[in-house]
């Protein structure tokens, strides 16, 4: 943990405490902080903004009910994303029978206003994670894309330091050997084999 | 956990340190090695190039249209509302007991039900008599009558035909039996007044009639 770890996740326990006395400020001041990267992890489970919305919503409903109970086992963004993991999976069961994708015009209409460069490499992104299983995609999301460690992950995911890894590792292999091809260059197949 | 078996030693480490490298977690001196090998290994310079990217690409914001304020109001009025959602829970709760103490009931119902037809079915004629039934076999007449033990069967035969009586009904618990004249002609105290002066009989008593 770095310092900037270190004072985010000393400002998160001071809104949690003021959270556990009713503080609704410090509730949307928490929730303002996590929504993007829980948005962003939630988005690696499902495409539909309002599933994502009652997950993130579960989430904090379930943090302002028992903000009191934290005891500081892990950090604050461990603990959050934990809860949120589990709404997710949760969401995913009630949901699972449904369209994972919003409405096409709606994502066309917020593609419009996407840099051609982000829109190239989400869609290279998108391309590899769709190889991998959905708690691979986690694992990746959870190391590249919030910067957690192995013991945080294994935290949120509830489940052996040991599982975390085999998990990163299988799905770094399967985008090792998926996202050259996916940008135009040859697939490395010396390498490809774990 | 190995990388790719065909990597050297250096390369497999490399695979290793590569992701928290991206992220500045490792130590000056783990990042100045992993520099090292990347300048010498071409293989470990395009991997880190292609993990470079994909960090990048992870980090952009998500490209679902969501809003957080809108999302922050439907939270806030969530829990403005949490009497409703607890009386729904409460309710769920004591519709459960409420179900459960019902079907016991009903069973306790059933099981009284199932025994009462038994014992009816088993006793449906009653072993008491109160005292205010009438008596079924006493007919007009009627006199109870205990012989005496010493008395032999035969004697008794012959007192009942000398004196025209038919034993209706006994012995009872007390061994007494009840007996009516048949005998027109004599009167039910005339009767009674000959048992009564009869040698082995103990008792004769009219049976009573119902108050």
């Amino acid at each position: 943990m770095n310092d900037a770890d270190i004072d985010s996740d000393a400002t998160d326990r001071m809104l949690l405490q003021r959270m556990a006395v009713g503080d609704r400020t410090a509730l949307a001041v928490l929730y303002r902080s996590y929504y993007g990267r829980l948005s962003r992890f939630l988005a690696r489970l499902t495409r539909r903004s309002d599933v994502i919305e009652e997950v993130v919503n579960d989430c904090f409903w379930i943090a302002w009910q028992k903000a009191g109970s934290f005891h500081g086992d892990s950090r604050v963004s461990t603990w959050i994303i934990g809860i949120a993991y589990r709404c997710g999976l949760k969401a995913l069961r009630q949901h699972g029978d449904e369209p994972v994708e919003d409405d096409v015009l709606v994502l066309d209409r917020f593609h419009a206003h996407d840099p051609d460069e982000d829109r190239e490499l989400r869609d290279w992104l998108a391309k590899g994670l769709n190889r991998l299983t959905a708690d691979q995609r986690l694992v990746i999301e959870l190391v590249y894309g919030l910067g957690h460690t192995l013991d945080d992950v294994a935290i949120i995911m509830q489940c052996p330091v040991g599982t975390v890894k085999a998990r990163l590792f299988h799905a770094r292999v399967k985008l090792r050997n998926t996202l050259p091809a996916l940008a135009g260059e040859p697939v490395r197949q010396k390498e490809s084999m774990p | 956990m190995k990388p790719p078996s065909d990597l050297g030693k250096d390369c497999a480490r490399s695979w290793e340190v590569m992701p928290w490298a991206l992220q500045n977690r490792v130590s000056p001196a783990e990042d100045e090695w992993l520099t090292s090998h990347l300048t010498q290994c071409e293989s470990c310079r395009s991997e880190f190039e292609q993990q470079s990217r994909l960090r990048m690409a992870l980090t952009l914001p998500p490209d679902i249209p969501l809003n957080p304020d809108a999302g922050l109001r439907r939270l806030l009025a969530r829990i403005d509302a949490p009497d409703a959602q607890e009386t729904s829970q409460r309710a769920r709760a004591t519709g459960w007991i409420t179900r459960t103490l019902v079907a016991a009931v009903l069973v306790q119902a059933l099981g009284i039900g199932v025994l009462g037809v038994k014992l009816w079915s088993q006793n449906a004629v009653p072993v008491y008599h109160t005292l205010s039934q009438a008596n079924p076999a006493a007919p007009v007449g009627a006199i109870h009558v205990v012989p005496d033990e010493s008395m032999r069967l035969s004697d008794w035969n012959s007192l009942l035909h000398t004196m025209h009586l038919q034993v209706v009904g006994g012995p009872n618990d007390v061994g007494a039996y009840t007996v009516v004249s048949v005998d027109t002609s004599l009167s039910p105290r005339d009767t009674l007044q000959k048992l009564r002066t009869t040698q082995g009989i103990r008792l004769a008593e009219p049976v009573a009639a119902a108050p």
